[in-house]
């Protein structure tokens, strides 16, 4: 008895407790028996415990290095640190399957567990899509994709792992894109579940939406470290190379940021739920179609790490949900519909449309790009490569535009918006890009599109700031201190100022993203001991390469002087590494220190003995700034995401009123009684609302563009109609975690 | 009237330096260096024996000689456009990094401009249809609306709303001190909609 053996039993009797679960969920859903459901709660529970005792075993046998187990054999070697052994889990395609199915559990017993949120008549239905993706896993991994498939012959030593992943980025960058992939399934389940029970209302939006953005949060932390390991590992200079694999991960990103839009729209204006059930499943398919394209190796990527037969399967499961999901659009069409009419397309509605527009273009120009040698090799037999130009050229423009939209965007109020007020606010941020455009050509951004670009990023982080510092402003006027102010607001609006920092973050991203792009300056060179290569102004002069052996590898490492401006900076030692069973894919350490904003990126490209060595040297500006404005991204999609604190009154209350469907968002709002109060309170429907907007539209001054309102004291408003009028958007709002 | 003038003034600053600067860059040809045009020309064109990398990108040996040769023809005073073709013509299409712009793969082009064309046509389509449905279906609530509501209710419905809007509202702290306190005298007199439905105003619309 092995341990992978005991791996193999836990994946059949997780594929086991799976079905049973799908049964027990469906079977209590109609016949309304909650013991059933409870029961398939458990079950679920048991697939994540086997799921884990599976990948323990895994585990386990990696670093007892069971040689006897194939996959073990393959990506594991004696001479591995513990560290890459274990993290060797992931590193091929049955531990990633692996890694898949465990975390997807691992995200089903998180919704049990905090399934007391989520409205009871959709639970069970959410479990049994889970686990029918589980199933498809658990099936994969105990028929073509055994991670615990053992050799007739052990091996005395393993293989080892590719070089490539043998980074520290590794153990993190692949676990993230994998969970971030698997997380788009969770909202896919709601999904599924709303349209099955055609409870479409706005409670499974509010349970969904946390879960997107949960998934939105993962997946752009691994697209970061995706592209920190590209710049760190690959040696090219760049981040982000437009290769398939890394479009697939972006694909569902960018669906997933196009929901987190529109989602919007129909909490407010109950509009475009046809459009976000569509998101959802199209996030989800997408992701599917990334780990297919990861795993089919049917277009040619830098990540061909394991090319395998399973993806065919993987284009049936891929058949199946679009099919499957098509067909419950159908059915549920009708229930779809919009309850509130569309006012005007200057207004918020109007810019999340614009945002669904712009993303949708760069998702599809992506996944054409992506598929085209496909095309074109099924219709002329000719292989041609759709690199980076195309990327650059066709989604560059429309992410300017989505940039400037951006800006605009949140100045505009819901419904519509008076020219006059939007001018009055556009003044600001016009005037920032003004002396942007300006100024920086005198500092030598002498490319018009660059200009431009930077223009637009100055326009609308001008815009954003200038938003945050009118909230700030207004509570300081109120007697808070700056900082207190800031954090105040952010902590009470977390939704819009998260969504700010995030906005703020993308235009920082953009900024190294435009610098890098426009001005990365490069230059290679043959050097003997003494010479020197000058790039922009730095100056490294070569001294001579040190040889280094130990029993897991070999190191070659460059001693190099870097001189700017007549001094001496520093000593850099790029390096390149052999691991033994891997000697034609040397592993490579790039040198790459940052003076003024500006990366030197040193990259050893050859050698010939201890005194010859071809150098590449990048001149990199300004990409700091995706680090940064990534992480920016990652802090404001937190602060979105981080649960309100706890308001049991209010939640009772409005449960007593149940308002939530009739209720329309109208931010007047008022004061919530401290104490449940035991008559339902009669409440502004929509209707009046409408009628009173209807009335006092064209005034002109009503400018509403500001974020809801929540628990203000009211002096005039506590006296008079405070618990009258106490149900709407905000107060709703408070009611879900 | 004033901000609105300060606001045309600046882009009326933009729309000249981007005039200026437009002139400045487009009449002055840019006097790239060799290695500059060597990049452009390099990233152009896809190293052969690498996974998704371009020739300016790829260490590899073949790379390196074909960034010679490409400085090579630069410095005879060969176009940019000419040393593609000279790669093409020795390695076929499949060298260049990004599709061509003729034939079958100007498709590759073509169709994400088209379903982008498309899709805001069909966008403004959509959006044209609601705002007519939803013009339409406001003059309906306003005929058959009956009973309409009570100016007076409306204006003090709508004095409230601005009310708490106010409170925590840098827009509508732009409201003079006078407005508000009107406001503010207005609201307090309001009568609740309890009241307003005990006298029959609203009642259609009030409570469900």
């Amino acid at each position: 008895m092995y341990f992978s053996d005991l791996g193999f039993i836990s994946l059949l009797l997780a594929a086991g407790f799976a079905v049973l679960a799908i049964a027990l969920s469906i079977a209590g859903a109609l016949r309304k028996h909650t013991a059933l459901v409870a029961s398939a709660k458990r079950s679920v529970l048991a697939v994540t415990c086997f799921l884990l005792l599976a990948s323990a075993s895994l585990i386990i046998s990696f670093l007892t290095h069971d040689f006897g187990v194939s996959y073990v054999a393959q990506h594991s070697s004696l001479s591995m640190p513990w560290y890459f052994t274990a993290s060797a889990f992931y590193g091929g395609q049955e531990g990633s399957l692996l890694y898949w199915a465990l975390m997807l559990s691992v995200f089903s017993a998180i919704f049990i567990f905090t399934s007391k949120r989520a409205p009871t008549a959709l639970v069970p239905y959410v479990m049994a899509t889970l686990m029918a993706i589980e199933i498809f896993f658990l099936l994969m991994l105990v028929s073509v994709s055994n991670p615990f498939a053992r050799l007739p012959v052990p091996l005395a030593n393993g293989v080892g792992l590719n070089p490539l992943l043998m980074d520290p980025g590794m153990l993190v960058h692949p676990p993230m894109l994998l969970m971030g992939y698997m997380s788009f399934s969770v909202p896919f389940a709601f999904a599924v579940a709303a349209m099955i029970t055609g409870q479409l209302g706005s409670e499974w939006l509010r349970a969904i939406r946390r879960w997107m953005l949960a998934a939105w949060a993962i997946q752009t932390t691994g697209l970061l470290l995706g592209a920190w390991w590209a710049y760190h590992v690959l040696g090219w200079g760049g981040y982000w190379g437009w290769d398939p694999v890394e479009n697939a991960a972006l694909l569902p990103w960018l669906t997933a940021t196009a929901f987190l839009h529109s989602t919007m729209v129909q909490e407010r204006r109950g509009m475009l739920k046809v459009w976000n059930l569509a998101l959802v499943a199209l996030s989800f398919t997408l992701s599917i179609f990334g780990t297919f394209e990861v795993r089919s190796g049917i277009i040619s990527s830098v990540h061909s790490f394991a090319y395998s037969a399973i993806g065919g399967y993987f284009l049936a499961f891929l058949a199946l949900i679009i099919v499957f999901s098509t067909a419950l659009f159908i059915f549920r069409l009708p229930r779809l519909r919009p309850e509130q009419e569309f006012d005007s397309a200057i207004s918020r509605e109007g810019s999340f449309l614009l945002n669904n527009f712009l993303l949708l273009g760069v998702t599809f120009a992506t996944l054409w790009g992506t598929l085209f040698p496909l095309i074109s090799q099924a219709f002329t037999h000719q292989t041609l490569t759709v690199g980076p130009p195309f990327y650059e050229q066709v989604n560059g423009p429309i992410l300017l535009i989505l940039i400037l939209a951006m800006g605009v965007g949140p100045l505009l109020a819901w419904r519509r918006t008076s020219i006059r007020a939007l001018w009055r606010n556009l003044g600001w941020p016009a005037l920032a890009a003004a002396v942007c455009a300006a100024v920086l050509p005198l500092f030598g951004v002498r490319d018009v599109w660059a200009n431009v670009a930077f223009a637009v990023c100055a326009f609308t982080a001008g815009a954003i700031l200038y938003e945050v510092w009118r909230g700030v402003r207004v509570r300081h006027k109120h007697g808070e201190a700056y900082p207190i102010a800031l954090f105040m607001l952010i902590n009470r609006y977390r939704q819009r100022y998260g969504g700010y920092i995030v906005h703020l973050g993308f235009v920082l991203l953009a900024v190294g993203v435009i610098g890098s792009n426009f001005f990365q300056s490069q230059k290679d060179a043959d050097l003997k001991p003494g010479q020197s290569i000058s790039v922009s102004g730095y100056q490294p002069v070569y001294l001579g390469n040190i040889d280094e052996k130990y029993p897991d590898v070999e190191t070659i490492t460059a001693q190099l002087q870097v001189w700017h401006d007549g001094q001496l900076q520093q000593y850099i030692y790029p390096a390149r590494q052999f691991y033994p069973n891997f000697d034609n894919q040397p592993a490579s350490q790039i040198s790459i220190t940052t003076h003024d904003l500006t990366d030197l990126y040193v990259f050893l490209a050859n050698w010939d003995g201890l005194s010859q060595a071809t150098i590449r040297v990048f001149v990199n500006p300004l990409v700091t700034f995706v680090w940064l404005g990534g992480v920016f991204m990652l802090f404001g999609g937190i602060i979105c995401w981080w649960p309100e604190r706890k308001k049991r009154h209010v939640k009772q209350f409005v449960k007593d009123v149940s308002v939530e469907d009739q209720v329309v968002g109208t931010r007047a709002t008022a004061r919530v009684p401290s104490q449940p109060d035991p008559t339902p309170a009669p409440t502004m429907t929509r209707s009046v609302v409408s009628k009173i907007r209807n009335h006092s539209r064209g005034e002109g001054g009503v400018d509403e563009g500001r974020g809801p309102l929540r628990s203000p004291s009211y002096p005039f408003l506590r006296h008079s109609r405070g618990d009258r009028l106490s149900a709407d958007s905000s107060g709703t709002k408070e009611a879900t975690p | 009237m004033k901000k609105q003038r300060a606001l045309l003034l600046v882009v009326a600053i933009v729309m000249i330096l981007v005039a200026i600067w437009s002139y400045v860059l487009l009449v002055a040809p840019a006097s790239e260096s060799l290695d500059q045009r060597e990049h452009d020309v390099a990233s152009q064109l896809k190293c052969p024996v690498c996974q998704g990398e371009s020739v300016a990108d790829s260490p590899s040996t073949i790379s390196q000689q074909m960034r010679g040769v490409i400085r090579q023809q630069l410095q005879q005073g060969q176009s940019e456009q000419q040393i593609i073709q000279y790669f093409v013509s020795r390695y076929g299409n499949s060298i260049l990094w990004s599709p061509p712009k003729q034939g079958f793969t100007m498709l590759a082009w073509i169709i994400p401009i088209a379903i982008l064309l498309g899709g805001a046509l069909l966008l403004m389509l959509v959006l044209r249809g609601w705002l007519t449905a939803g013009r339409a279906s406001r003059r309906a609530v306003d005929e058959d609306g009956g009973e309409p509501l009570d100016l007076d209710d409306l204006q003090q419905f709508q004095a409230q709303l601005e009310q708490e809007l106010a409170a925590d509202d840098p827009m509508f702290a732009r409201m003079s001190k006078e407005e508000h306190k009107e406001a503010r005298a207005t609201a307090r007199v309001a009568p609740t909609i309890d009241e307003a439905r005990r006298a029959g105003n609203v009642s259609k619309e009030v409570g469900s």
